[in-house]
């Protein structure tokens, strides 16, 4: 780095007010505050996991059905394409930033999907691959028009949300066309190990994504870039390429969750994304996401998207009207997300942590 | 009120009204152009984009594609912007403008001022209340009641069923849960467990349905509106060996499922009926009688057959057309979702499945003469009229009878 380029860097950093820190709570020095968050996320997930399986069991008193086996497995298909469309969002959230395009990206994927797969075998070979490439570029677009072009992230991807849906608009006229794929479809109705085979996948998904997060270079720059964008790019990380990279991931999940939707409903229309784009954000934001950036992990995004999907089977069953259903669903996202902060995660992984815990964390507990 | 003599009644004025259109239309051709307004409240679902295409394809179908100066406005589900669209329609001198109306109330004030500037509504599938405009539809064919007596029939009276709905507060999913609960009622045995709205898509009933099949894996049948497909779908998806009767709409993949020997062993059950695309045609029909033949219709509110396709009549279509009482495509042939009811003999004969998909006139086709008659709806508060009685038989079965009493 030459001597007028650290000088740009650092002149970068001073444009961030120091209170921006301070009032996110996060610890001054990123590797501590990564450590801690850490345990926190993690204890966001396991948290979330035991709600929902608490919430299965005790809803038997609702339905005598459930509670049961058939139950988990329904909430667990229905929760995959929330969780694969949580990924790309928690990972653009991440940065500091919010994806408005995921419904549209994800009609596009399956329209594409259905358009041009259909029911061809060989096809998934590239078809697949095709519309996973496709998508992270309607995702990278988002990105390059964040990064370089400076439009703001909610803009910038609502806008680039319209112009995709126009698109696959044209593309279909209206009418998508195409056929089911048996190959996809077989990801819901067949059976490995006694389930779905999607929810083997969802299961490796979210070991991967977590996994990428956690256990590469590329995921833990992203939690430094979110963390302080301008500290990030002082100490030399390539802040626009890693944002830029996580709207792409966030194109490609959503084409892959209307990959995955197609196989569910055997078809494609130009609204089957449009239920996915709040559950999204909800999904990462009740999973321990802060909607701030820098804090975050995908685990608990699935354990958000399955405890979301558990409530939604619930109150159907409640036999409520219609309008009660949404005004409950909606209180009990607002509850969730009140209830499920990071100091009863704190509070969960201190009780159960205590006897092995550094010295350094109980310093934090007095704090 | 007698049914019958005002369907006579109307018979004879409306053959009066054709023998004059038929002189009318004699005239030598006139060059005169008519600019007509195609305004749909959204596009993106099989249904709406095939009754458009419908109309985009009779537009061009001589002798009205040298005649006819079609422009088409999506205006979204919201009231207000189908308003403007109206108004601006009519600000640019609309001989007529065709319509699927977002509302049954909301455009009346609108279409009042169009109607005194003299320009032609026609609304097809879902109605106004506006006396003023025509509205061309099934709604009032009793799909509600028929098909829950179809269903009760099937379930010998009693059994759990779910009710998969429309949209909520829409008038049509209304009408047509009136005219179910009116025969579930009087069905003791019959015990709605689970309610929901599918949203006329089949993906969210799918979805809706796999959370009502969680809770309740005991229910005997379904009674759905549009998005029947995502219920058989759902209920494949469980893994079931027992299958249920399901009574839904007209997507070529339920009358697949229905028609499936295996899955009529296994249980499966029901028949197809409901919202016909091919309405949007005959509306335009109209519509274009009525400019260019001066055409008289004896009545504002005009019934467009209900489709009845029960499992034993779904018979596949070798070619593109519905013939010899074919009524189904083979799979592959068209999306699951598409909706059958492309197709009218008598009504739009002009109609080829290349019109339905792509909204291009068939080859060789010429605009026909439709009937001299047409079938008059019954008043329906809040659907066709606003301070209206309706008759005392409005939900008087018309496609089956009960085989089983209460």
């Amino acid at each position: 780095m030459n001597p007028s380029e650290v000088k740009e860097r650092l002149d970068a950093a001073r444009t961030i007010p120091p209170a921006a820190e301070d009032a996110s709570g996060r610890a001054p020095d990123p590797r501590g505050a990564r450590q801690a968050g850490l345990h926190g996320d993690l204890w966001t997930a396991i948290a979330l996991f035991s709600l929902t399986a608490v919430l299965i069991l005790a809803s038997r008193w609702i339905s005598p059905s459930f509670g049961g086996l058939a139950q988990a497995k329904a909430i667990l298909v229905l929760s995959s394409f929330i969780a694969v469309t949580a990924f790309g969002q928690q990972m653009v959230i991440l940065t500091g930033g919010l994806d408005l395009s995921i419904a549209s990206v994800m009609t596009m994927g399956g329209v594409l999907t259905f358009g041009w797969i259909g029911a061809s075998g060989p096809a998934l070979i590239w078809g697949i691959p095709l519309v996973l490439v496709l998508t992270a570029a309607i995702g990278a677009l988002n990105g390059i028009g964040v990064v370089l072009l400076r439009v703001p992230p909610f803009i910038m991807t609502l806008a680039m949300g319209i112009i995709v849906y126009g698109a696959a608009l044209g593309f279909t006229g209206g009418t998508p066309r195409g056929q089911p794929s048996p190959a996809l479809s077989a990801l819901f109705t067949g059976h490995v190990l006694g389930v779905p085979p999607v929810i083997l996948l969802i299961a490796v998904f979210a070991a991967l994504g977590t996994l990428l997060q956690l256990g590469t270079a590329f995921g833990r720059r992203l939690y430094a870039v979110g963390t302080n964008p301008a500290a990030a790019y002082i100490a030399g990380l390539p802040v626009r390429r890693l944002t830029l990279l996580a709207y792409a991931i966030s194109g490609g999940s959503s084409g892959l969750a209307g990959i995955l939707m197609v196989g569910y409903a055997g078809g494609a229309t130009l609204t089957m994304g449009q239920g996915y784009q709040l559950p999204s954000i909800a999904a990462a934001v009740v999973g321990g996401t802060s909607i701030l950036g820098g804090s975050g992990l995908y685990l608990g995004a699935v354990g958000g998207a399955l405890l979301l999907t558990t409530f939604s089977t619930i109150i159907s069953a409640l036999g409520i009207a219609e309008g009660w259903r949404t005004i409950l669903y909606g209180a009990v996202i607002l509850l969730a997300l009140l209830l499920l902060r990071d100091e009863l995660y704190a509070w969960i992984g201190r009780a159960v942590t205590r006897p092995i815990l550094p010295p350094d964390a109980s310093a934090r507990r007095n704090a | 009120m007698n049914w019958k003599r005002i369907r006579s009644c109307l018979l004879g004025a409306a053959a009066a009204a054709g023998l004059l259109g038929a002189a009318a239309s004699m005239a030598p051709a006139q060059a005169k152009t008519y600019k007509i307004y195609l305004s749909l409240s959204y596009s993106g679902n099989a249904w709406q984009s095939e009754a458009a295409n419908i109309v985009k394809a009779l537009a061009a179908t001589p002798p009205y594609d040298k005649m006819v100066d079609l422009k088409e406005v999506i205006s979204g589900t919201d009231v207000q912007a189908q308003i403007s669209a109206y108004e601006s329609m009519i600000a640019a001198g609309a001989d007529g403008i065709i319509s699927f109306p977002v509302s049954p109330t909301g455009l009346n004030r609108t279409i009042h001022r169009g109607c005194a500037k003299g320009v032609l509504f026609f609304m097809y599938d879902a109605t106004v209340t506006e006396p003023c405009a025509y509205n061309v539809s099934y709604i009032t064919a009793g799909f509600g009641e028929n098909t829950a007596q179809a269903l009760v029939n099937e379930l010998g009276g009693k059994g759990k069923i779910f009710l998969s709905r429309g949209v909520p507060g829409n008038s049509v999913d209304k009408r047509h849960t009136e005219g179910a609960m009116y025969i579930f009622k009087k069905y003791p045995g019959i015990h709605i467990v689970d309610e929901y709205y599918g949203m006329w898509s089949d993906q969210t009933t799918q979805e809706e349905t796999a959370k009502a099949l969680a809770a309740h894996p005991d229910v005997d049948g379904i009674w759905a509106q549009a998005g029947e497909d995502g219920a058989i779908k759902a209920l494949l998806a469980t893994g079931r060996q027992k299958l249920i009767p399901v009574t839904g709409e007209n997507s070529n993949g339920f009358r697949l499922a229905l028609a499936n020997p295996e899955y009529q062993k296994r249980g499966l059950q029901g028949v197809s009926s409901g919202s016909p695309p091919a309405t949007a045609g005959y509306a335009f029909k109209l519509m274009m009688e009525m400019l260019v033949d001066h055409r008289k219709l004896p009545t504002h509110n005009i019934q467009y057959p209900l489709p009845w396709v029960p499992a034993s009549a779904v018979k596949l279509c070798p070619g593109d057309r519905f013939e010899n009482g074919c009524n189904t495509f083979p799979e592959g042939k068209v999306p699951d979702s598409f909706v059958t009811e492309v197709f009218e003999p008598t009504l739009v004969p002009e109609i080829s499945l290349q019109s339905a998909l792509e909204g291009k006139p068939t080859p060789g086709a010429t605009i026909q003469k439709l009937p001299a008659t047409v079938d008059a709806a019954p008043d329906t508060p809040g659907i066709n009229c606003q301070h209206c009685k309706p008759p005392k038989d409005l939900y008087r079965l018309t496609k089956v009878q009960p085989t089983v009493q209460p």
